[in-house]
């Protein structure tokens, strides 16, 4: 047990005394980090039990696995949701709800045996048909599935999502514990592609429709709590007793609070009131990379987002593609990085962990006299001296409230303005900018980011494709849709040569350059920190923050922390 | 009787004109009514939906009978589950086999009916009012006895300078300062949130309370400490200390209850404010009341949740100016001060 | 309006000559305040404004109160800052005034009469202007705003000043309209009426010079009401948008970083309740000055 620091330090007494409080603030009452909890026992074996405490300061937009999942939710979605494969910490793909898999004529067969026995959330037992109708309540044309597109392989897939077919062809039931999925081609990426949320089984309540009022229910190692999901405060979800793999999982619960922000955020973390924070202010990181009491507790995650500014191409200016050009040549994005503990420059589609990755193929670099060129030849010139010209009305900008999207959208905004772009920043809550960006007129520009959904290039690449358009769950938000860029993707899913492949994506990727739906702009390396008593924590390649494997060991783990332990 | 029936009247009226003024509001605004009735979240169907439930292709007039129809009407006695066209009404008078329901429309963010969101956190948002209203009338009460005793003294300009600083800084200051003080250094207090017990409500209620009892509390100082000043200069207070009585008993017997009336009229108004939810001490203490609830709304661009607030909080200033009213005819024959 | 007593009495008034004192330094700072600082309140400067841990400079020569998390001049936006929320509290003050004072002195004069005629109609004006009232009063102004915002997709200068403007007059009429209705008893009043001299001729020559006192108290108050209204709604973020410099938002930004950057916090804490309290003081002294009876 931790001694509850009762000393009234001068900063306290001085800052209570004073009416005003703030203004014995600036005469050195700026105090220091609190030292980490250790962990109560040296052994290295699992202990089990405890609820893990996060936080995040915005909403979760949606549990479902089958569309509109992101960063936040998918934290929650990698616990409750089981697929037939999995990712390992190497991005190899591993069986899961699928025991074995065989692979038949020439890579267009795929056979998926599955496990015996594996009991759903809701009791019930999960066999082949399940399977099949969680995939058809996926790609159905009215689930707003963002990642649709990925599966475009699968045969039948064009008549399903059309509405002409009643069923997905392609996937067929062969009794109970067999399920076949059939492709129109040889397809490099389709067993990684199976280990992503949308082809993830669902319970039976969930049917075969999308139902933004259905509960999250699955085969993961944890379910939801009965009441555990209170939208717009908190969800709290817990071990799934009968599941498959009882030693996968050692914690009780995982509790998430939302709608916490970062300074509350940071004063839990430290009385282990929260027992890992996440993306902590600049400030904090700061001073929690610098205090090696906290070594070794601050833990990067994979570092596979890219991040670019999203222009809607059906959308003025940025249906022209001068304007598109100029914005990339005027981002000076050595100055755009405002966090540069952890976010780094880029000026292409795929960041540097990925497979594929080619340092030459870089897009256009900032360069303000080009892009006042470009402007000139959009018929939009502007003149810098006198401020004259240039796109004559405000482009609404859409951002994440109060996150580090909306500091760095002041700095874009400076940078725009020197071509006569003037950005109208407009803040929403997270859950409204993805509902917003995703939407076919929902806002001209937005800064997006990208993360992998599997480790191959294709997941960054059919973002662009015209199949990922989505009239109000767009993967593809810029809207953008080339028939050229289109078929040489479509090509290189298929391409099973590395070195052709690396080709047709070099190409994909210089049309990208050229025609801008995205100016990219700097890739993200997010940061975990975790109090001293949280074993077990291993950053996934994949899955941006994966908690399945992490154990606590704080000695009173029964005990609820004496003042913020239950009072989230 | 009669005057009650008027001041019903008025009330009525008055409510009347708010939700009037609202759908003024949200029609005249540029953009799209039913995307902003709908919210972000909702899907282009449900937007067509709502489109024609607000019967946007029609004539303002019939759009205004709709508004109001939609918000109160007469429906089924009990709702049944699926029943499409009143799930997200809510019983408020049954008559008989049918019933007065209210409906806000749902929020397609939070997935619930407004109504439930609304009735879910209206009991948090009036413990807070009412919590934060008594510490308001004790600190305001006792500093302004103690001021008006003292009147001149040191005593009086340090309490009436405090209460000049605590009516500038705005609650979040103020807020911001208990918090990082009480909840972050010395631990004494938990530093937001709602609890799940209620002993932990009522833990986690002290700080946003406190907020608001100093934020209002120097407005009361004031009162009290000019009501009592004006009161003891009277012939009759100093002929009262003339026979003896002592300067304690006289303050708080005669001058407090001279005070009354103006208190009364103030705390009334002050608590129909707070219960169109503290937005801000709500907001920095994550408590999950109406206010907190109105900026998530704001933020999510979620119009339904907007609109019942505005209505809800309206009818509750509307409400307790009413109590106000009534408290205030009982009251005012018994302490008529004698004619000085 | 003050007369050389009432100047005597002010002057006397360590605390109102304070507040004025505040006021004063504080209007100063938002007229020059952003011609002193050597920044641009909206310009990042990458080149100073960092330091060698890529964090905010902390106050400087250079950067007086430091820099904010995108490296701006924290000094230059607080004038600016102060520019505008001076700006906004002291038009939507004006705006509520004028719709008080007409709003207050018309009821008060027509109190208790069903007056004026209207054809063979008599209204009743006090009754309704009154009604209006409660009806504003039962609106939640804040709400008001954020509802505004979120129909026009963001927030602006106008929006805030218009709908404080028009919902922030109620206080000033229920004021002016007891006070009316003393002035309308007094003897060359009635003896007006009575001569027949129309009534807005009245308000305007009788009524409207004897109110103007109060009207002045009560209008440095709600500058002071305004500040906080504005300062709320920025630290809320449903206030003016980004870059746009406010108090509160500026406050917001740096609260994160009050353990780190405590300069951020600080500035806009303290700017926030001077303003507040030195409009405050103003008005209290202003009272006391022309109504020496009061206390």
């Amino acid at each position: 047990m931790r001694s509850i620091r009762t000393r009234l330090d001068a900063c306290a007494l001085l800052l209570a005394s004073t009416g005003v409080g703030l203004a014995a603030i600036p005469l050195g009452c700026s105090d220091g980090l609190k030292a980490p909890i250790a962990a109560a026992h040296d052994g290295v074996a699992p202990l089990r039990g405890g609820t893990l405490h996060l936080a995040h300061y915005s909403d979760v937009r949606n549990l479902d696995p089958h569309g509109q999942y992101d960063a936040i939710s998918l934290q929650a979605i990698t616990l409750m949701f089981d697929g037939l494969v999995d990712l390992d910490h190497d991005s190899r793909v591993v069986p899961k709800l699928a025991e074995r898999w065989d692979v038949e004529d020439g890579g267009l067969l795929y056979r998926f045996v599955l496990r015996q026995g594996v009991v759903m959330h809701d009791g019930g037992e999960l066999t082949a048909d399940d399977v099949k109708r969680s995939l058809e309540r996926a790609l159905h044309p009215a689930t707003p599935n963002a990642t649709r597109a990925f599966f475009e392989g699968i045969v039948g897939f064009d008549a399903y999502t059309s509405g002409k077919a009643e069923h997905l062809d392609g996937v067929t039931v062969e009794g109970r514990y067999v399920v076949t999925v059939r492709l129109k081609q040889p397809d490099a990426a389709f067993l990684s592609i199976m280990a992503i949320p949308s082809a993830r089984p669902v319970c039976a309540t969930a049917g075969n429709r999308y139902s933004r009022s259905w509960l999250p229910c699955g085969a993961g190692p944890f379910k939801l709590e009965p009441g555990g999901w209170q939208r717009g405060s908190s969800l709290r979800v817990v071990r799934h007793d009968r599941y498959f793999d009882p030693a996968a999982s050692y914690l009780d619960a995982v509790e998430w609070t939302y709608l916490m922000q970062p300074m509350p955020q940071r004063f839990r973390f430290e009385d282990g009131a929260l027992d890992m924070m996440m993306d902590p202010l600049a400030v904090d990181y700061a001073r929690f990379v610098g205090d090696g009491r906290w070594k070794g507790l601050v833990v990067p995650l994979a570092d596979n987002t890219i991040h670019g500014e999203s222009m809607n191409t059906r959308m003025p200016p940025f249906d022209n593609v001068e304007i598109r050009r100029a914005v990339a040549a005027a981002i000076d994005r050595d100055a755009y990085i405002v966090n540069r503990e952890n976010m780094t420059t880029a000026s292409q589609l795929l960041p540097r962990p990925m497979p594929g990755y080619d340092p030459t193929w870089s897009c256009a670099s900032h360069d303000e006299a080009a892009a006042l060129e470009h402007m000139r030849r959009a018929g939009f010139a502007f003149d810098p001296s006198t401020g004259k010209g240039g796109w004559p009305r405000p482009i609404p900008y859409l951002v994440d409230a109060r996150s580090t999207q909306e500091a760095a959208a002041q700095v874009l905004q400076q940078q725009l303005a020197r071509i006569g772009l003037r950005l109208d920043i407009r803040s929403v809550s997270w859950p409204a900018y993805l509902a917003i960006g995703q939407r076919i007129d929902g806002t001209p520009m937005a800064p997006e980011g990208n993360q992998a959904d599997y480790p191959d290039p294709s997941a960054f690449f059919e973002m662009f494709t015209t199949t990922s358009i989505d009239p109000e769950a767009s993967a593809n938000t810029a809207f953008y849709s080339n028939p050229t860029y289109d078929a040489l993707v479509a090509r290189a899913r298929h391409e099973m040569d590395p070195a052709a492949r690396h080709e047709l994506y070099h190409r994909a990727n210089d049309i990208l350059c050229d025609e801008v739906p995205w100016a990219f702009t700097w890739a993200q390396r997010d940061v975990v920190v975790h109090q001293g008593y949280v074993r077990g924590f291993e950053a996934h390649p994949i899955w941006p923050f994966d908690v399945r494997r992490v154990w606590l060991d704080r000695g009173d783990q029964a005990l609820e922390h004496a003042l913020g332990g239950g009072l989230r | 009787m009669r005057r009650l029936l008027r001041r019903l009247g008025a009330s009525l009226f008055v409510i009347w004109a708010v939700v009037s003024l609202t759908f003024v509001v949200s029609n005249i605004v540029p953009g799209d009514p039913a995307r902003l009735v709908a919210g972000a979240q909702a899907r282009p169907a449900d937007v067509a939906h709502i489109r024609q439930q607000l019967g946007l292709d029609r004539p303002a007039l019939s759009q205004y009978v709709l508004f109001w129809k939609r918000l109160v009407h007469v429906g089924p006695g009990e709702i049944a589950k699926g029943d499409a066209q009143h799930e997200s009404c809510a019983v408020v008078l049954p008559l008989g086999e049918s019933a007065v329901h209210v409906d806000f429309g749902s929020s397609f963010q939070l997935g619930r009916p407004v109504v439930d969101l609304v009735s879910e956190r209206l009991p948090r948002t009036f413990a807070l009012a009412l919590a934060g209203l008594l510490l308001q009338l004790l600190f305001g009460v006792a500093t302004g006895v103690l001021a008006a005793w003292r009147k001149g003294s040191r005593l009086d300009r340090l309490l009436v300078g405090t209460s000049l600083l605590g009516i500038s800084a705005p609650t979040f200051l103020i807020a911001l300062l208990l918090q990082y003080v009480l909840a972050y250094h010395l631990r004494w207090l938990p530093l937001d949130g709602f609890g799940k017990t209620l002993g932990q409500h009522a833990l986690c209620m002290v700080l946003p309370a406190l907020t608001l009892g100093i934020y209002g509390g120097a407005f009361y100082t004031r009162l009290v400490r000019d009501e009592m000043a004006v009161l003891l200069k009277q012939d009759w207070v100093r002929t009262a200390q003339a026979k003896g009585a002592a300067p304690a008993g006289i303050l708080l017997r005669h001058a407090l209850r001279n005070a009354l009336l103006p208190l009364v009229t103030s705390a009334g108004l002050d608590f129909g404010a707070l219960m169109g939810g503290a937005v801000v001490t709500e907001q920095v203490f994550r408590w999950p009341g109406l206010g907190q609830l109105s900026v998530t709304a704001l933020f999510n661009r979620d119009g339904p949740i907007i609109v019942a607030c505005v209505i809800v909080s309206a009818v509750a200033i509307v409400v307790s100016n009413l109590l106000v009213d009534l408290v205030y005819a009982r009251l005012d024959p018994r302490v008529r001060v004698p004619a000085a | 309006m003050l007369d050389a007593r009432a100047r005597a009495r002010f002057v006397r008034n360590r605390a109102a000559v304070a507040g004025a004192a505040v006021v004063a330094a504080l209007v100063l700072f938002a007229l020059v305040g952003p011609a002193l600082a050597r920044h641009d309140a909206y310009t990042s400067d990458f080149a100073h404004g960092v330091s060698p841990t890529g964090m905010p400079v902390g106050p400087s020569a250079d950067f007086p109160l430091g820099a904010d998390r995108i490296f701006r001049d924290v000094f230059a936006r607080l004038a600016a800052a102060g520019r505008l929320s001076l700006l906004i509290a002291v038009a939507s003050t004006a705006i509520a005034t004028v719709i008080g004072a007409a709003v207050g002195i018309v009821a008060g004069y027509y109190e208790g009469e069903r007056a004026p005629r209207l054809g063979r109609l008599r209204i009743d004006v006090d009754g309704l202007l009154m009604r209006a009232v409660d009806v504003m009063l039962a609106f939640p102004f804040l709400l008001l705003v954020m509802a505004i915002g979120a129909a026009l997709e963001k927030t602006t200068a106008v929006t805030i000043f218009v709908v404080l403007g028009v919902t922030g007059w109620l206080g000033i009429a229920r004021v002016l309209r007891s006070k009316t209705m003393q002035v309308r008893a007094l003897d060359y009043v009635v003896a007006s009426r009575a001569l027949g001299q129309p009534a807005w001729r009245i308000m305007l020559a009788h009524v409207l010079p004897n109110v103007a006192g109060t009207l002045v108290v009560l209008a440095t108050v709600q500058v002071a009401q305004m500040i906080v209204a504005d300062s709320i709604l920025s630290y809320l973020g449903v206030g003016i948008s980004p870059p746009t410099p406010t108090w509160g938002g500026m406050l917001f930004d740096g609260q994160g970083y009050i353990s780190g950057a405590p300069w951020l916090v600080a500035g806009p804490g303290m700017a926030i309740v001077l303003a507040v309290w030195g409009f405050n003081m103003l008005g209290e002294g202003l009272r006391d000055a022309l109504d020496p009876h009061e206390t």
